[in-house]
Parts: C-alpha cells; structure tokens; sequence
C-alpha cells in the first residue's frame, strides 16, 4: 500500500512537471507580448518593464526561475489587473466556485443515486425507461444549453429566480442546477449498471435464499456494495464541474473563477491563464489520487497492487 | 390446465410415440441462415428502439446538413442588415398559431409585415440579417466533421499505439504505459484551452488539440483487448503455423476487437461535437462568418430575451445530435458485446 501510494506520487509530480513545462512553452510561443495594452509606452520604458519582470533574460533562465516560483507557489502575476498575484486573484475567486460546485455535486449525487435504484429495482418497466431517458438527455444536452432554458423559463418568462447576479442562496439556485445534470445523468447511469449487477450475483441469491425480506437485502446487501464505486466517479465529477463552471459562471454573472478563467481568455491575460491552467490541473490530479487511495481502504476488495510485480 | 383430460404420465402406451423419419443426410443440414458477428449484431441493434432512433436522427441530421444550406436560397455569410432579427416564418406551418413559425415576435408584433419583407426565413435572421436556416445548417455540417475527424484521427492513432504497445509487451510496453499515464493525468480541456490559444481557432486546429489527449483512451482500450488476446490458443495455433506478426496483428487480432473500437469511436463523436461547441461559447471556436452549432448557440445568448429562437433552434439540434450519437453508441454496445448487455 505505502508502496502504491509513494509510486502514484511520483506520478502526480512528473504529470504536474509536464503540464507547468508544456504551459510555459506554449505561453511562450504566443503571438504578441505581454505588453500588448501599453503601446503608448516608449521603446525605453518597455525595456525597463520586461527588464523588471526578466522577460529580457534567455529562455531557460526564465524557465528555471518559473519552475523554482511554482515549488514556492507562487503563480506569477497578472497582466490586466495591475500586476496582482495571481494566486491572490484565485483565493478570492474561489468561493462562488466552490460554493456552485458543492452543491451540484451533493444534489447531483444524491438525485443520481436515487434515480439509479429506482431504475434498477422497476428494471425493464416504464419507471427503467424514464430514468434512463432521463439520464441519456442529462449527458447528451451541453449544460450551457440546458442553463439557458433555465434562465429563460425560469428566470426570464417565470421570473422565480433572478437571471444572474450573485448575493445569497437563492441566486445560486439556477447554476448549481445546471451544473448538476452531467453529475446526475453519470451517477444515475453508473448506479443502475453497478446495482443490476450486483442483485444478480450469488450472494444475493443466498441471501434471497436463506430467507431475507426484500428490503433488507435491497438496503443491507445490495446498494452498500453499489455504493463504493460512486467514489470513482468523483474524477469524472471534477472534470464535469470545472467544465461546465467555466460557461455557466458566464452565463449566470457569477463572480467564481471559471468566469474569471474565460475573461483571461479573452483579454489575452497570460499570466492569469498559465496560473489558473496550473490550479484547475493541480485539483484535477489530486482529486484523482485521493480517489484512488479511498476506494482501496473503502473497499477490501480492491486490491492496490501496482507496486507489486513479481 | 385440466388435469385430468391428461394422459396418465406413468403409465404411458408404446403406441402414443411415433419414430421421427430420419435420413442420414438430414442429420447434418444446417436449418437456420448462418450468421456472421455482424449480421447478428445489426438484427440485435434493430430490436433497441433508441439505437434505431438514434441512427434515423443521424441520417437525417446528415442530410439536411447536406442539403439544408442550399435549399434556401441564401448564404451562410451573406448580410442584409434591412432584414434583421426575423422571426422564424415557414410556408404552410405559419397558418397554425401555436407554433413559432408565424414571423411574429414574442408580443405577437408581426416583423414581416412591419419591415415588408416578402421573403420566409424559414429559421429567422441574426442581427446582421443573415439566414439562420442556412447557418444552422451549415454549422451542424461543421460540428458533424470536427466530431467524426477527431474521432478517425483518434482511433488511428490509439489503435497504432495501443496495438503496438499490448502487442510487442516487456520494455516497449512499459515505456508506452508510462508516457500514456502521464498523458492520461493530464485534463482534456485544459490542454485544448492552451493550445488553441497558441495556434490559431480553426477546423483543423480545434480537431488536432482535441486528438492531442484524446487518442489516449482508445489506446488503453485496444491494449487492454490485445493482451487479453494475445495468449489465447488460436493465436499461439496461428503462431505455430508459422503467422508473422503483421498476419496475426491484422488477421487474428484486430477483427477479434473491431466491436471495441467501434463502440469507442461512436462515444468519441458525441463527445467531439461537445467539446467544439463549448470551445465556441468560451470564445474560441470557429471564428464567423463561419458558424458551428456552439458558436450559433453563443450567439443566441446575445439575445435571449428578445429573440429566443436564435438560441432555442441550434440548441435542440445540437442537443438532438449528441443525443443520438449516444442512442446508437449505447446500442452499438449492447449489440456488439452481448456480455456488457445490462
């Protein structure tokens, strides 16, 4: 296990190398330079600045001296919004982020959950169809589709919620619901494979034979071992989040980081999006890795053995 | 039942049984067609009524993506800034109110009318006055090439790679894993983000950042499939005959999981079409007067509130194409590989 754990370490630290060394190049190589929005300035005074920040110093120089910032922490700056770290930038953007993404993985979970047993204990009857229908559509329909007939029935034509904003529960109603559908259409799906297959297995029918209710072997055998693997969908769920934040953040006026993110984008703001690329990986590769260890310790079954080779 | 107009099943006479005719010839006749793997497939795939939804949407959209962009008589890029924000209007179907097809705004003002156009656009203008009819369809021809050319390259490549690697094993093999794993870890969409920053949006350049990660999934499915094969008797049988490699590779190996890879492909499309168009809302997708159903739906968001059928139209089409991409991809599963059926 120790074995294991140090190994997918390693991992983690080469894939984070590749992505900072990968993002440094590429940011590199980008047309124009950093200095796009200050033409007026004179040749001197732009010799001055790119002096200040070492943008005049050879490439590798300015490489190692990338890569020693980034094991300290620190981000770099932004271009657009004088000079502030952008790891400071990201702190404060972070909470609407977090707040939307929490609450559409917990509803999305849950939803997805329930929506997979229901299927699988109605299985092959118009209850099964309708909720895998619904979890067909949850995957097939991008989520900025699916947030823009939120906004326009629920917001626009039925004014329940407001359009967009940011300032208390209600205003994150209508995001967090548009996040949450790929959660639930995956968990939903997920849920309803792992749980079928598991009602057919042999301990099941033992325990059918020996007797057990229903309930009981719905409740106390079968969905604790179909709920273990949901774990691994967190991954997945990351990826979803972040995705599907960078548009909806947009959509709905809500002042996180995915929204933040595409404002770089667009205002061609480097340093922001080097920073902001590292930070959105950096979750992504340790999400990934904290799932894996749980599922091992969750589940005896599985057996971790990556280490071992004979 | 009724039991008792049953004959008395112990105490049966010999004259009840009749000896079945039986000629030597007779015996080894094969009484059913013999089907191959994909003959049986297809009669599988006909039974899944999404699947077959799925596949008739897909031709359909196919077709009018085709021929959609001629039928109306305009171009995708032409402007006529005199016929603006339009209203959806189509011959016969405007005469039913209920549906939107009557060239009248959201307050029932009727636009036509009041800018004395004579002409139907069928789907609306935009706020250039360009046909949405037109461009819709055109963008859907766009995200049905990127999707099926991301999806060729990355099955060339994962299969060239994963083939290679499950094949020839030991330190190739491990060489291979690692690079992929590391691959792997990284996310789709970030690389894609970065990418399109430093070349240019385009068809091209959109399809070739999204094959950058995206290869790697076929390649650890193909692997998967090979090692499994790998060792099994007819290939060692095959071997022993005296198959070069390159005839076991392509005569015993890859038919064995063609299925795989084409279930693959099928969930690589769906997922191509998604990734362009959220590329295009984020601003970096096909740049117009070029269009893509993402960029279209972009677009719509502009106007939501006065002209929701700018965003209304691209979204269903989108949504209906990845929709039934994934109908006929699930379907394609249960029909190839019967073992995964649930």
């Amino acid at each position: 296990m120790l074995r294991y754990i140090i190994r997918r370490i390693v991992y983690m630290l080469v894939t984070m190398f590749v992505i900072a060394t990968v993002t440094f190049f590429l940011m590199k190589l980008l047309p124009g330079s950093p200095l796009h929005n200050q033409e007026k300035l004179s040749p001197d005074q732009q010799k001055i600045i790119l002096e200040k920040y070492g943008l005049n110093d050879p490439l590798p120089v300015q490489y190692v001296r990338y890569m020693g910032n980034l094991v300290k922490g620190d981000l770099g700056v932004s271009f657009q919004y004088n000079n502030r770290p952008v790891s400071t930038m990201i702190a404060e953007r972070i909470g609407p982020s977090a707040v939307l993404g929490f609450q559409a993985v917990v509803f999305g979970t849950i939803v997805g959950i329930l929506l997979g047993i229901i299927a699988a204990l109605k299985y092959n009857t118009i209850v099964d169809y309708g909720a895998t229908t619904i979890a067909v559509l949850g995957i097939s329909i991008p989520s900025f589709v699916f947030a823009g007939f939120l906004q326009y029935f629920l917001a626009v034509k039925f004014p329940i919620f407001p359009v967009a904003d940011w300032g208390g529960f209600k205003y994150t109603v209508l995001p967090s619901l548009a996040l949450s559908v790929p959660v639930i259409a995956t968990v939903a799906r997920f849920m309803r494979t792992e749980l079928l297959e598991i009602l057919s297995s042999d301990y099941i029918m033992l325990a059918r034979a020996k007797g057990v209710g229903k309930r009981d072997i719905i409740l106390k055998h079968a969905l604790r071992n179909a709920l273990i693997p949901i774990i691994t969908l967190l991954g997945p769920m990351i990826v979803n989040i972040i995705t599907g934040s960078l548009v909806i953040e947009n959509i709905f006026g809500i002042p996180g980081l995915g929204d933040q993110f595409v404002r770089s984008i667009m205002t061609n703001d480097f340093g922001m999006i080097m920073g902001t690329t590292l930070f959105y990986s950096a979750l992504f590769i340790f999400m990934v890795f904290v799932v894996d260890i749980l599922y091992g310790v969750i589940d005896p079954r599985i057996r971790l053995t990556g280490g071992k080779k004979s | 039942m009724n039991a008792d107009r049953l004959p008395d099943l112990n105490h049966l006479s010999d004259e009840l049984f009749v000896p079945v005719e039986r000629k030597e010839e007779q015996l080894e006749t094969i009484e059913r067609p013999s089907l191959n793997n994909w003959q049986d497939a297809w009669i599988r795939l006909k039974g899944n009524k999404g699947a077959v939804v799925g596949l008739i949407l897909i031709i359909l959209i196919s077709v009018m993506a085709i021929i959609g962009p001629s039928l109306s008589g305009h171009t995708y890029k032409e402007q006529n800034v005199a016929h603006a924000k339009l209203p959806p209007k189509i011959p016969v179907l405007e005469k039913i109110s209920w549906l939107p097809f009557n060239g009248k705004d959201q307050d029932g003002f009727d636009m036509y009318k009041a800018k004395n156009v004579k002409e139907y656009y069928w789907f609306g203008t935009d706020e250039l006055g360009r046909d949405l009819w037109t461009r819709t369809w055109y963008g859907t021809r766009i995200s049905i090439y990127i999707g099926i050319l991301a999806a060729a390259i990355d099955l060339l490549i994962g299969v060239l790679y994963g083939g290679i690697s499950g094949f020839y094993g030991g330190k190739v093999d491990d060489i291979m894993q690692r690079i992929s794993e590391v691959l792997m870890g990284i996310p789709q969409l970030i690389i894609v983000i970065l990418f399109i920053l430093v070349i240019q949006p385009g068809i091209m350049s959109i399809t070739l950042a999204m094959v950058i990660t995206g290869w790697v999934n076929m390649a650890r499915i193909v692997r998967g499939q090979i090692l499994k094969l790998k060792n099994q008797e007819f290939v060692l049988a095959s071997r022993t005959l005296g198959a070069s490699n390159a005839r076991l590779i392509v005569k015993h190996l890859i038919p064995n999981i063609v299925g795989q890879i084409v279930i693959t492909t099928m969930f690589t499309v769906p997922n191509a079409i998604f990734t362009e168009a959220f590329l295009s809302f984020i601003g970096l997708g096909i740049r117009p007067p070029e269009a893509s159903l993402g960029s279209l739906v972009n677009d719509g968001f502009k106007s939501l509130q006065t002209n929701p059928y700018m965003l209304i139209i691209p979204s269903v089409i989108i949504s209906l194409l990845i929709l039934s991409f994934n109908l006929l991809a699930d379907g394609l599963r249960d029909a190839l590989d019967p073992k995964m059926r649930k």
